[in-house]
């Protein structure tokens, strides 16, 4: 809501504030002023005459002026480049040393003729193309021919030194879209004198227009008929108020019906009372059919549209638009008013769906003073007749659907003061809420505090609260922390779980990251390696790349890798723990993305991320959160491998469940993520079921006196063999004196023949009771060769 | 014959303080302690003294002997440490080139932020909540007063699934789940999260966002507890210069509610380009709980009252580390992400 200083001032005594402290006072009041703007500013302005206006010798656009500025300051010769410029026009001359808000006038020679000053447009002096006309935009501004020459406060003549406050109106105070309700709020705020004016403007006859609701989506409609108009533009200070509003001038009767609805908030609508088909207007809505509007477009209305009919043809849609059947046009000699009252709801799905907002629209939406008509409308009526020389004029007459009752909030002083923290006195909250036009009635500890019609946002104690702090001021709210039971604050189980995953990716080295939950339908199916469900599909994305709702994280890791590859950054460890959401299961998912090397060294040493690395991280995860090895395990992944390498991937198994896949990814994957030519390892993991598992407390195990031996022993064997099944054999056949087995080398190539390899491994001997002899340990050797032999068909290797 | 053993001596700590390397010690040792050595074939002659002589004689060339030996040990000790030192010398590595990494990861600032938010109310006995990010449309605004056709819905455009369920545009919807998990006891709870909005992605905007919501209630509860909370909350995240001021605003579920800011990082709230000459930015927004909104959710509003807050996770980030584009959060360039190690 743009309003203007100028026009407040009428209304309000605002005398020795500045522009800067009304809007800290109404933003403080929870007003916020957006913006604090001049409407237009410039110095050593004067109005000057064109007494010659002459081509210039060396330009096909220019002149060459000689313009009358008054006896104060005399004829000055003036290059002018407008079109416009001509001999006998009253012009805005911005003399030498003229400060405008792209710059300074200087005298100067303008291709070798000397030129004193500037002939403006109002563009020039600041003013918002949006407020001008195609032709004031182009040329320099035609004063009217009665301007008086030698007129030094240029701005103040053309009623352009104004201030514009921007206010931000928001949804609970749809009473401040008024200028009225503004000044009673700048009067509460500086306890300042505000006069509103009212005049009762006398019939001269009653109507014969009939006018009623069907509906009760229009709750109340008055009307009223005024005769004999006279089409003609506005004047000029109504165009400028209009203007510092935002709102541009059309004629005078269109220029009332705006202005009063800016000063009271209540939107009105003018027929053409000639063109009714019938004495009567009738609010429904169950019209259907096409509708032809003020701006010459057909627009189907539907069942619940609020239309205004006569005779059944519509000549409004009520609070969105008028038709153009009854449209108001320069021959229009009798009008009637419309001011009434339609529903937000039904207007904002009006408006919405035919993509017609207007100020109108947007006051009926947030919500408008019902029970001002008979003000509105006097006051427009004074205006037509001011204006547009209206006269023989109409009872006013109002259709209401109910009677009103003033709203009452029952409260105290002391609730007032609890909910706030502070220790106003009564004096202090009743003067209050009488700035703001409340009146307060005490009964004993209590009060009756009565709501002005105007505010549609008070309904109980806590809003009085909220009006008597907003006027006193948070300062003066004492900062006490709440004394409350003690409590440890503490995460839960699987939040502590959740920041040890995280901190120890990060303690190695992975960056962390986060990426966006929608993802294009595309997206969706792409790298999602566990969850098949049904995804969440957005009715109303702004895009086709935010269309889902991702059951998955790898796609978008990948996609960051992808980023970053093409920025030159190539080696990359990356993860992310977000929420998977589809419509059967909400789940934290871990993914991981690890390409080209890990650099130790930098550049020194360089291991290529592999399967390896990945599974390391994943035995660390298990680890951290206190899972033994022995309740998950990694099986090959049997199916789903369009995406990972068959042979070196895995899935991860725990709880009789696979909770997770990684591997190397799919040679087919590097081109389309473009990832270069590198190597990729990948995971997507659920971290739910870890995050939920219950983990037995540590005990400890008592550490043996005795020494251990170790043996190495080196065998070849078919390559399909899991070591992993080996190191077990071991350890059966060792009956028990082999603590640990591990491989330290896997050989295939050079002597070793295709389908075989060797495994060097090294068995650890020892027993918690006694120190092991060597005859023990040979025979122990002796059985696992036997036993690896006869299990896996192994070889020794000398 | 004593005169012969000083001829020796002399001779023999001439000839160990021009050796030059190990093998000439020993050389020098063969020389003259070996059985063989002028020295030692003295030692035979010790018998055919007399007593006397044999006393005098004997102790003075064990004392040759000992001096000479000590000579060697002590070139010897000499020479080995020349010779370490030249072997160390000649092991110089060189220092500047990169050590064996054992750093961090960096931490997308976002959630530095939410960490660290989460730890200071943590200490303040606050509880950690979680949500769904898909909501219905009833805990997303109606449980939260703003009914449908509410014109505060406009404030939020929002994502649909479908005409009842929505993505959350804001945290606040835990506040519902909170109060009905709870049964009309205290509460004291943060929930951070993610929500989204139908605005175009731009260096301000962002479709999707985070924010940390804040509830308490309990018996008693008014404004000044909430001033108190944020006031600590802005001085442990922002440091202990930094004051606050509340402006008064809008929220539906909220009444009284406020704009919370905090005075300026950049000029300590004189005014500069940074804070727009206020001295102050905005940091979050709160307010006390609106007393329809405990009712709906079952607590009287008779005996309680609450305070809730909510703040934006990327816009503290924002102030903390000058960071000029909130897309940067999302695109997770490693050479963004990798400035953020710090544990």
């Amino acid at each position: 809501m743009l309003i203007s200083l100028n026009e407040l001032k009428k209304y309000v005594d605002i005398s020795n504030l500045t522009a800067e402290e009304i809007a800290n006072g109404l933003t403080f009041a929870g007003v916020e002023v957006e913006e604090v703007s001049s409407f237009a500013s410039g110095t050593n302005l004067v109005i000057g005459e064109i007494l010659e206006c002459e081509k210039h010798p060396d330009s096909d656009h220019l002149h060459i002026l000689k313009v009358n500025l008054g006896q104060k300051f005399g004829v000055e010769q003036i290059v002018c480049g407008a079109p416009n410029a001509r001999k006998g026009l009253k012009v805005i001359v911005a003399r030498v040393g003229s400060k405008l808000p792209d710059g300074e006038i200087k005298k100067g020679v303008i291709r070798g003729v000397e030129s004193n000053g500037m002939c403006c447009s109002l563009l020039e002096l600041g003013v918002d193309s949006k407020y001008l006309t195609e032709q004031q935009t182009k040329g320099i501004e035609e004063l009217n021919p009665n301007a008086p020459v030698g007129e030094e406060n240029v701005l103040e003549y053309l009623n352009l030194d104004d201030t514009v406050l921007n206010l931000k109106v928001l949804a609970n105070r749809p009473d401040l879209l008024s200028l009225y309700n503004v000044a009673k709020e700048v009067g509460a705020i500086f306890d300042r004198n505000v006069s509103i004016p009212s005049k009762e403007i006398p019939s001269s006859f009653t109507t014969k227009v009939v006018n009623k609701s069907e509906t009760d989506r229009c709750s109340q409609f008055a009307i009223r008929e005024v005769r004999n108009i006279k089409i003609k533009s506005s004047p000029k200070w109504l165009s400028s108020v209009l203007s510092s509003s935002g709102i541009r001038s059309i004629n005078n009767v269109v220029d009332i019906g705006n202005y009063v609805m800016l000063l009271t908030g209540q939107p009105l609508h003018m027929y053409d009372l000639d063109k009714l088909p019938k004495n009567e207007l009738c609010a429904k809505d169950d019209f259907v059919g096409e509708f032809v509007a003020l701006d010459d477009k057909s627009y189907r209305v539907i069942k619940n549209d609020i239309v205004i009919s006569s005779n059944n043809i519509p000549m409004c849609l009520g609070g969105v638009m008028g038709s153009k059947a009854s449209e108001v046009d320069a021959n229009t000699k009798n009008v009637v008013i419309e001011s009434a009252s339609f529903d937000g709801a039904s207007i904002r799905h009006t408006s919405n769906r035919l993509g017609l907002a207007s100020e109108s629209s947007q006051r009926f939406v947030k919500g408008i003073n019902k029970y001002q008509s008979n003000d509105v409308l006097n006051l427009a009526t004074q205006l037509l007749i001011e204006l547009a020389g209206a006269h023989e004029i109409s009872d006013i007459k109002n259709w209401e659907k109910s009677i009103y009752n003033q709203q009452v909030v029952s409260s105290s002083y002391e609730k007032i003061n609890d909910r706030l923290g502070t220790a106003f006195t009564n004096e202090q909250i009743k003067n209050v809420l009488t700035r703001l036009n409340f009146e307060v009635e005490e009964k004993g500890d209590k009060i009756d505090v009565l709501v002005p019609k105007y505010r549609l946002d008070i309904d109980g104690s806590a809003d009085l609260s909220e009006e008597v702090i907003r006027l006193l001021g948070y300062e003066n709210v004492h900062s006490v922390l709440p004394r409350l039971d003690t409590k440890v604050g503490a995460l839960t189980i699987s939040q502590t779980r959740k920041r040890i995953v995280q901190n120890l990716l990060l303690d190695n080295g992975l960056d962390e990251c986060v990426t966006y939950s929608l993802i294009s339908k595309k997206e969706a199916d792409k790298f999602n390696l566990l969850n098949n469900e049904d995804k969440y599909q957005i009715l109303n994305p702004l895009t086709d790349d935010h269309e889902i709702f991702r059951t998955h994280i790898l796609h978008s890791l990948l996609k960051v890798a992808s980023y970053n590859v093409n920025r030159q950054n190539k080696n990359l460890a990356l993860f992310e723990i977000s929420n998977m959401m589809s419509k059967q299961s909400r789940n934290n998912h871990l993914a991981i993305v690890l390409l080209g090397k890990d650099g130790n060294r930098d550049l020194l040493e360089t291991i290529p991320y592999d399967f390896y690395h990945m599974k390391g991280l994943v035995e660390s995860i298990f680890n951290s959160i206190g899972i033994e090895n022995s309740r998950y395990k990694f099986s090959r992944i049997s199916n789903c491998n369009k995406e990972l390498h068959p042979g070196k991937s895995a899935e991860i198994v725990f709880q009789n469940q696979v909770i997770g896949k990684f591997g190397e990814v799919h040679p087919s994957i590097y081109n389309e993520y473009d990832l270069g030519k590198t190597n990729c390892v990948v995971l997507e993991m659920n971290l739910d079921p870890i995050f939920d598992a219950k983990v037995s407390v540590n005990k400890m195990n008592p550490i043996s006196k005795f020494p251990t031996v170790e043996r190495d022993l080196a065998v070849i064997l078919d390559k399909n063999v899991l070591s992993s099944d080996l190191i077990k054999a071991i350890k059966v056949s060792s009956k028990g004196l082999a603590k640990d087995a591990k491989v330290f080398d896997v050989y295939s190539g050079n002597n070793i023949s295709e389908n075989k390899k060797s495994i060097a491994i090294k068995i650890i001997f020892g027993n918690d009771e006694k120190t092991l002899v060597d005859k023990e340990i040979n025979d122990a050797m002796d059985n696992i060769k036997f036993d690896l032999a006869k299990l896996f068909k192994t070889e020794l290797r000398s | 014959m004593a005169q012969s053993l000083d001829l020796i001596r002399e001779e023999a700590l001439k000839k160990i303080s021009d050796c030059k390397n190990t093998d000439e010690i020993n050389e020098v040792r063969n020389t003259y302690l070996s059985k063989k050595s002028e020295l030692m074939s003295l030692m035979s002659t010790l018998g055919s003294l007399t007593p006397d002589e044999r006393k005098e004689f004997g102790m003075k060339l064990n004392q040759t002997k000992s001096q000479i030996s000590e000579a060697l040990n002590a070139k010897q000790e000499e020479l080995a440490t020349v010779e370490l030192n030249k072997k160390l010398a000649s092991e110089e590595i060189d220092i500047s080139l990169p050590g064996r990494n054992f750093s961090r990861g960096g931490k997308n600032p976002f959630y530095i932020i939410e960490d660290e938010i989460t730890d200071i109310f943590l200490g303040m006995g606050f509880s950690v909540a979680s949500g769904p990010e898909i909501e219905t449309d009833l805990f997303n605004f109606e449980l939260l007063n703003i009914p449908k056709d509410h014109p505060a819905r406009d404030m939020q455009d929002t994502f649909y699934i479908n005409d009842n369920t929505l993505l959350r545009t804001h945290t606040s919807p835990v506040q519902a789940h909170t109060m009905q998990e709870s049964k009309g006891e205290p509460i004291r709870i943060i929930c951070p999260g993610k929500t989204y909005r139908r605005d175009d992605d731009d260096a301000t905007h962002s479709h999707q966002f985070a924010q940390i919501e804040g509830l308490v209630i309990d018996k008693g509860i008014n404004i000044g507890h909430l001033k108190a909370t944020l006031e600590l909350f802005a001085k442990k995240m922002f440091g202990e210069k930094r004051e606050i001021r509340l402006r008064s605003s809008y929220f539906p579920f909220t009444e009284p509610s406020v704009e919370v800011d905090i005075t300026c990082a950049n000029c300590g709230g004189k005014g500069c380009s940074m804070c727009k000459g206020t001295g102050y930015i905005e940091i979050l927004g709160g307010g006390m709980v609106h007393p329809n909104v405990l009712k709906m959710n079952g607590y009287d509003p008779e005996v309680y009252s609450g305070f809730a807050f909510g703040i934006g996770i990327e816009r503290v980030a924002i102030l903390r580390y000058g960071i000029d584009d909130i897309r940067k959060f999302y695109q997770n360039d490693v050479r963004f992400i990798e400035q953020f190690k710090k544990a």
